[in-house]
């Protein structure tokens, strides 16, 4: 017994002397990853950040180390205007699509539940705002915003006595509003499904266990429904967020930022500055603002989800 | 042990993919999207590197645009069997192309041949090859070209480094029903404008969004005709103080009175581009607008020719009735190659393709331009519109826009200016204060 016990051990040692195979190691299957991760994430990330602190041009590419982008950045008269349009837009587009998308999404578990005809059709219409790029999107509102006679939303208001038409872009305040309403007729898809995904996890006995207690439909929705989801709501919030700061296809379709810059978001003055003015640095730096905001976003995702994990 | 072997060289295959792969583009010339080879490989055969925006290259959208340009490669390169033409094509964001082929011009990367956008031609001289002895043995005379062309194309050591073949001017359409005489000066148009908004039209309209033909049409030519300055010698912006702070005033607080009247719908703010004003002629109720020379043939499509005979052009009406102020545009030939050889074959074909009586005048009568060339007009090859006469006269108080590198942000910071006050977001003083601030 003790020879066995001793050779069992010995068996044991020899193996742990035995020395590691490349194969058998996961740091030759990790470079491929570390390797594309370096070349897409972190190079360009730590080039944005460099050049943030030089006066680089597009065009001319000779520089001196300076924080001239970010003195000019923050003292620019449309640096504040930009930070209010964005907080605006992000604001009102996650609270609506967070709404809407719930509501969509109650809609639709209802309809399933109760076997309804059309409640795919309804899922599908609703996903399909979804998946069309965003450039088309804005040229599409912008048909439908168009305040000339061919403008489709003025000609529908004309029948209801708004014969002199909203000046849906061309007003500053406007323009702010609209943007504002295309891009949550774009995002509700994306609440709906991860809330609906959310709603097919709540127990049956759970409802059925509600109903008994006498709670009705409201209470049953603040009490019961929202509470159970909230992990799922917190998630979405988070990266409705994130997506919502960095939306700028979209906005430069449908108003390209004006009337002057009423509806210049973050994303689009990164973009107007390294393209339009070919101000690399300035550029530069509006991106590591960006940068941080959406940093911040990801440190409270990830705590949400620790906080969630260590709930469960 | 197989395995490590195994993932040893897929691990080396990999690598010496990633870098041919590098290396394989150093090669290739930068916008090259033909996928055509060429025959350079080949050594009786030398390869032009034409580089062309797409409307002028042979992916354009307009069939007959195609046809001509490939009936002039295939025919020039049947006459010089030696070179081919290997057609390139830059972005159709005409900032973001002449960004990329100037980084690719510092670098010695340019294509042989390239189109530049004439306003910035100016910044390409150092990597241009002089074309004077060239031209002269084409017996093409500098002095043919419209003044504001010749400025463009001679460098400050007196040389010629480009070829003008395109130019555009910009005017003020109206119908000559509702608008018996056009008027001269601003307050003819508020005169006019206002009698035309009360009989219910929109009386005149130009792009007003942030885009730069706004600029191009709605600011630059008013702040111009009053003597204002947006750059000074060395480049530096100047439009926002002492009398050019005054001029542009002028011109933002005009604009303000427009649509404050109801001259202009406040609708132009959503407009970047002359041709988004098309729906607006196609409706019947617009009376005047600023636009420019090339809109004649999409008036013609849109209206039909019994309605278009209605318009008319004129100046654009200025502060001072006298003034006839406007902006040129157009496109420039450079030849970047420093091989000779290659200079004369990209000059031929340029020459033979757009510069030369019969190709410039076929060209711009096929695209809708203007030639650059005062004899051209009266050549065979061109055949103009019923406004060419006039076009080509405006061309003579043409003014283009400054070359120097300031100009974008300057040119950035007044469009959102201009947006602003005819939204009705700023008072032209804070729009003006705002541009000057962020550009100064």
């Amino acid at each position: 017994m003790k020879n066995e016990s001793n050779n069992g051990a010995g068996i044991y040692k020899k193996a742990q002397r035995k020395p590691k195979k490349l194969g058998n190691s996961p740091v030759l299957w990790f470079i491929p990853l570390v390797l594309v991760l370096l070349l897409v994430f972190v190079y360009p990330i730590i080039e944005i950040i460099r050049f943030s602190f030089t006066d680089a041009g597009l065009i001319d590419r000779d520089y001196t180390y300076t924080l001239k982008s970010y003195f000019s950045l923050f003292t620019s008269p449309g640096f504040f205007n930009m930070l209010f349009v964005t907080g605006f837009f992000v604001f009102f587009s996650v609270t609506f699509q967070m709404m809407l998308g719930l509501a969509v999404a109650l809609l639709v578990d209802q309809g399933m539940k109760r076997r309804l005809h059309g409640t795919v059709i309804l899922r599908t219409a609703v996903l399909t705002a979804w998946a069309i790029p965003g450039v088309i999107i804005g040229i599409i509102w912008t048909m439908l915003y168009n305040e000339s006679n061919a403008g489709v939303l003025n000609y529908i208001l004309s029948f209801v006595g708004l014969d002199s038409g909203i000046a849906f872009l061309s007003d500053p305040i406007n323009s702010l509003i609209s943007v504002t309403f295309a891009n949550v007729w774009r995002g509700t898809a994306f609440s709906m499904i991860m809330i609906y995904a959310g709603l097919q996890t709540i127990s049956k006995d759970v409802i059925e266990a509600t109903l008994v207690d006498g709670a009705n439909a409201v209470q049953r929705l603040f009490k019961v429904i929202i509470p159970i989801l909230s992990p799922v709501l917190f998630i979405n919030l988070i990266v409705v967020t994130v997506e919502t700061f960095n939306t700028f296809d979209m906005v430069m379709a449908l108003t390209g930022g004006g009337p002057g810059r009423s509806t210049e978001v973050i994303a689009l003055s990164i973009y107007n500055s390294i393209f339009r003015q070919f101000e690399l640095g300035q550029g530069a730096a509006t991106a590591v603002v960006l940068l941080l905001i959406n940093t911040l976003m990801t440190v409270i995702y990830f705590k949400a989800i620790e906080k969630n994990q260590a709930v469960n | 042990m197989k395995i490590n072997k195994l993932l040893m060289v897929i691990f080396v295959v990999g690598l010496l993919a990633i870098m041919s792969a590098c290396v394989g583009n150093e090669s290739k010339p930068d916008g090259d999207t033909s996928g055509k080879e060429g025959k350079g490989e080949n050594e009786s055969t030398v390869t032009i590197n034409w580089q062309a925006i797409p409307p002028y290259s042979l992916q354009s959208t307009d069939e007959n645009r195609v046809e001509y340009l490939q009936k002039a490669i295939d025919e020039w390169e049947a006459e010089n069997g030696k070179f081919e033409i290997n057609p390139m094509v830059t972005t159709s964001n005409i900032s973001e192309g002449m960004a990329k082929l100037q980084e690719q011009a510092a670098q010695g990367r340019a294509p042989d041949v390239a189109m530049v956008d004439s306003y910035i031609f100016p910044r390409f001289y150092d990597y241009l090859q002089p074309l004077d002895s060239y031209l002269e043995e084409a017996g093409i005379e500098l002095d043919d070209f419209f003044p504001f062309a010749q400025d463009v194309m001679t460098g400050p050591d007196g040389k010629i480094y480009g070829l003008q073949f395109t130019t555009d001017v910009r005017t003020l359409y109206y119908r000559t029903d509702l608008v018996p005489t056009p008027p001269q000066s601003w307050d003819e148009v508020l005169e006019i404008g206002k009698q035309l908004k009360e009989d219910g039209y929109n009386a005149l309209m130009f792009p007003g969004g942030t885009d730069e033909p706004t600029v191009n049409t709605s600011l630059w030519p008013y702040y111009w005709a009053q003597g204002g300055e947006l750059v000074d010698d060395e480049g530096n912006a100047v439009f926002g103080e002492g009398e050019n702070r005054t001029k542009m005033l002028n011109a933002l607080t005009y604009l303000q009175n427009l649509v404050d009247t109801g001259v202009t719908p406040s609708r132009v703010t959503t407009y970047g581009n002359e041709a988004d004003l098309n729906a607006e002629i196609a409706t019947g109720e617009l009376a005047m607008f600023i636009g420019g020379n090339w809109q004649v043939s999409q008036m013609k499509e849109i209206l039909g020719e019994e309605e278009f005979s209605k318009w008319g052009v004129s100046h654009i009406p200025h502060k001072d009735p006298n003034a006839k102020t406007t902006l040129a545009g157009g496109w420039v030939w450079g030849i970047f190659a420093e091989d000779e050889e290659k200079q004369q074959a990209a000059f031929d074909f340029i020459v033979h393709t757009f510069i030369g009586d019969k190709g410039m005048g076929n060209w711009a009568t096929i695209g809708g331009y203007l030639p650059t060339r005062e004899s051209v007009y009266k050549h065979e090859s061109y055949t103009g519109n019923v406004f060419t006469d006039q076009f080509s006269e405006f061309l003579n108080h043409a003014q283009m826009r400054p070359a120097a590198t300031s100009y974008t942000k300057i040119s950035a910071e007044l469009q959102n200016a201009a947006s602003s006050v005819l939204s009705g977001g700023k008072t032209p003083e804070d729009a003006l204060q705002d541009a000057w601030d962020a550009v100064k």
